[in-house]
C-alpha cells in the first residue's frame, strides 16, 4: 500500500507507524476517558486515520481510507 | 567495482538540522545559511551541510529557527558513476528515475530499511546520502554485497 504524504509525495506504507482513527478528541471529564483510551468502532469503509511518517518528514497525517478496498482517498497534515 | 559506483564518504562537513520556529519567514532562514547547502527535510525544517562551520548559525538564526549540531549524528557518503541510480534504487523504494528525481531533489526516506535523507547532486549522476553514523557500518555492508550484483546486467 503506498500513502500520499501531503509533504513527501507517494510513499510506500513500510515508512509510516499506524496509529489508528482519527476521530476520538481527549475528553475533559475522567468520566469519558475509558470510552477515549480503548473504545474503536470497527469501521468497514470510509474512514479518517492518523498516520506517522516516521521515515519520512516526521509529520502526522490524516489519511482518509477505505478499509474494505484500502483505496486512499487523500491526505492531510493533522495540524 | 570502482568502474561502476564510487562510493567516498564526504569527511569533515558541519552539520545542523534547522527547525523554523511558528511563523517564522523561510526565506530569512534560508538566507541567513550562506554559502552552505540546505536539504529540506520537513515542513520548516532541513538538514544544513557545509564544508565551513556552522557554529555561527544558532545567532544568526536567533528567534527564527532552533539548530541542533548533527556533525557527530551523521555520516554524509557521495556516490557517483554509471551504476549509482541503480544501487541506490535497489534498496530505496522511491523512484529514482531522472523524471520523478533530478538534480536538487531530496527525500528523506529508508534504503535497506535504514533512514536516510537523500539528494542527488548533479546529472552524472551523483547523490549524496546522510546516514546515522551507528547505522554506517550496516549501510557498509549492504553497499558492498550489493555493488558486486550490480555488475552482470551492466557489462
Amino acid at each position: 500500500m503506498r500513502i500520499p504524504c501531503p509533504h513527501c509525495g507517494t510513499r510506500e506504507s513500510q515508512e509510516f507507524v499506524y496509529r489508528g482513527d482519527a476521530a476520538p478528541v481527549r475528553p475533559a471529564d475522567d468520566g469519558a476517558m475509558f470510552d477515549y483510551v480503548y473504545l474503536r468502532d470497527n469501521v468497514a469503509g470510509v474512514m479518517r486515520e492518523h498516520w506517522y511518517h516516521a521515515q519520512g518528514c516526521r509529520q502526522w497525517i490524516v489519511v482518509t481510507r477505505d478499509t474494505r478496498s484500502h483505496a486512499i482517498d487523500h491526505a492531510e497534515f493533522a495540524r | 567495482m570502482a568502474d561502476l559506483v564510487q562510493m567516498i564518504e564526504r569527511a569533515g562537513l558541519s552539520l545542523a538540522t534547522v527547525m523554523a520556529r511558528k511563523g517564522a519567514d523561510y526565506g530569512a532562514i534560508i538566507a541567513a545559511l550562506g554559502d552552505g547547502e540546505l536539504h529540506a527535510t520537513g515542513p520548516g525544517t532541513w538538514l544544513a551541510v557545509s564544508d565551513a562551520s556552522l557554529d555561527e548559525l544558532p545567532d544568526r538564526l536567533r528567534g527564527q529557527a532552533s539548530v541542533s549540531d548533527q556533525s557527530g549524528g551523521y555520516i554524509v557518503y557521495r556516490f557517483a558513476g554509471p551504476g549509482a541510480r541503480r544501487l541506490l534504487q535497489r534498496g530505496a523504494f522511491i523512484d529514482l528515475d531522472p523524471e520523478a528525481f533530478g538534480p536538487g531533489a531530496v527525500a528523506v526516506t529508508a534504503i535497506a530499511h535504514m533512514g536516510v535523507i537523500l539528494w542527488q547532486v548533479d546529472a552524472a549522476p551523483t547523490y549524496d546520502v546522510a546516514i546515522f553514523r551507528s547505522h554506517a557500518e550496516s549501510f557498509r555492508h549492504w553497499v558492498e554485497g550489493m555493488i558486486p550484483a550490480l555488475a552482470p546486467i551492466s557489462a
